[in-house]
């Protein structure tokens, strides 16, 4: 608790308004990301299959 | 255990996975109060802390394997070492991708040669050229050896990353966990760390076993190098 009351007792005042954009993009680009990953792993585990 | 069950265990493990995905990330963008100061933006957080743990997750399983390598030759620490450094790559451009997008309402730059910053990008670029290597190389005994041999160098980044906060307090804040978090965002943080170390694990799996099918194919051909085909046994 010590930890969070320093880091608390560092912080100023006001609040960012809206931002919701940079959020829908963040999570976009991390889903779409994982996505493509996925899919190129799905890809290669079935190239690999077929070798074998 | 044969392939229909194991295609069913498969199938059974992504759905679970993306149950356990769908839950964490509505308890982050819907449940999870807006911070202070950083309102509805720091819910980028609940995204880009796991995507930048499960890189240094990554960046330590690559460590441990090049060493026991280099101690004990065996495919299935090489593999499973080609594997962790590709999923520290990947988790680790889009956790930075995504600190990017935070950092630019929060700090006002996408971008900054923050220490913290800056050893992540060394990473990253590191991690690309040992895949690189890996790659060059078309012995795959003398591949492994070297990738080792770089894949340690190249971890003594992963510890000065996670202590970058600490050693030199600049722009970033201190690493994210339920000492520095506000308690009523620790339950949407654990919930999306589990989430995302379970996607981890599926990646890490799927990853391996294509890489170990390469080396198998590689060194049973007849014209490998002899150690090589002498430490498939192992």
């Amino acid at each position: 608790m010590n930890t969070l009351h320093t880091v608390l007792a560092a912080v100023g005042e006001g609040r960012i308004q809206g931002g919701w954009e940079y959020v829908r993009a963040a999570y976009g680009i991390c889903w779409t990301g994982l996505l493509l990953y996925a899919l190129s792993l799905w890809i290669r585990s079935r190239r690999s299959e077929d070798v074998k | 255990m044969d392939a229909r069950m194991r295609r069913g265990l498969g199938i059974a493990a992504v759905l679970a996975v993306a149950c356990i995905f769908g839950y964490a990330a509505w308890v982050g963008l819907a449940v999870a109060p807006p911070d202070r100061e950083m309102g509805d933006v720091q819910r980028i957080m609940y995204a880009h802390v796991p995507m930048v743990q499960m890189m240094l997750l990554a960046g330590t399983i690559l460590f441990v394997c090049s060493v026991l390598y280099l101690f004990r030759a065996s495919w299935k620490t090489d593999a499973l070492a080609e594997a962790s450094a590709e999923l520290a790559l990947v988790f680790g451009a889009i956790g930075t991708t995504l600190g990017a997008i935070w950092g630019r309402p929060t700090w006002g730059v996408y971008w900054a040669w923050d220490p913290r910053l800056t050893t992540v990008a060394i990473l990253l670029v590191a991690l690309a050229g040992y895949l690189a290597l890996r790659r060059f190389v078309d012995d795959p005994e003398r591949r492994a050896v070297w990738a080792a041999v770089t894949a340690i160098i190249i971890a003594v980044d992963v510890p000065i990353i996670y202590f970058s906060v600490k050693w030199w307090k600049s722009l970033h804040q201190v690493q994210s966990n339920p000492s520095t978090v506000d308690p009523q965002m620790v339950h949407a943080l654990r919930w999306n760390i589990t989430a995302f170390f379970l996607l981890f694990i599926v990646f890490l799996v799927v990853r391996y076993r294509i890489a170990l099918a390469a080396r198998m194919r590689e060194v049973t051909v007849p014209d490998a190098p002899p150690r090589a085909r002498e430490a498939v046994a192992s």
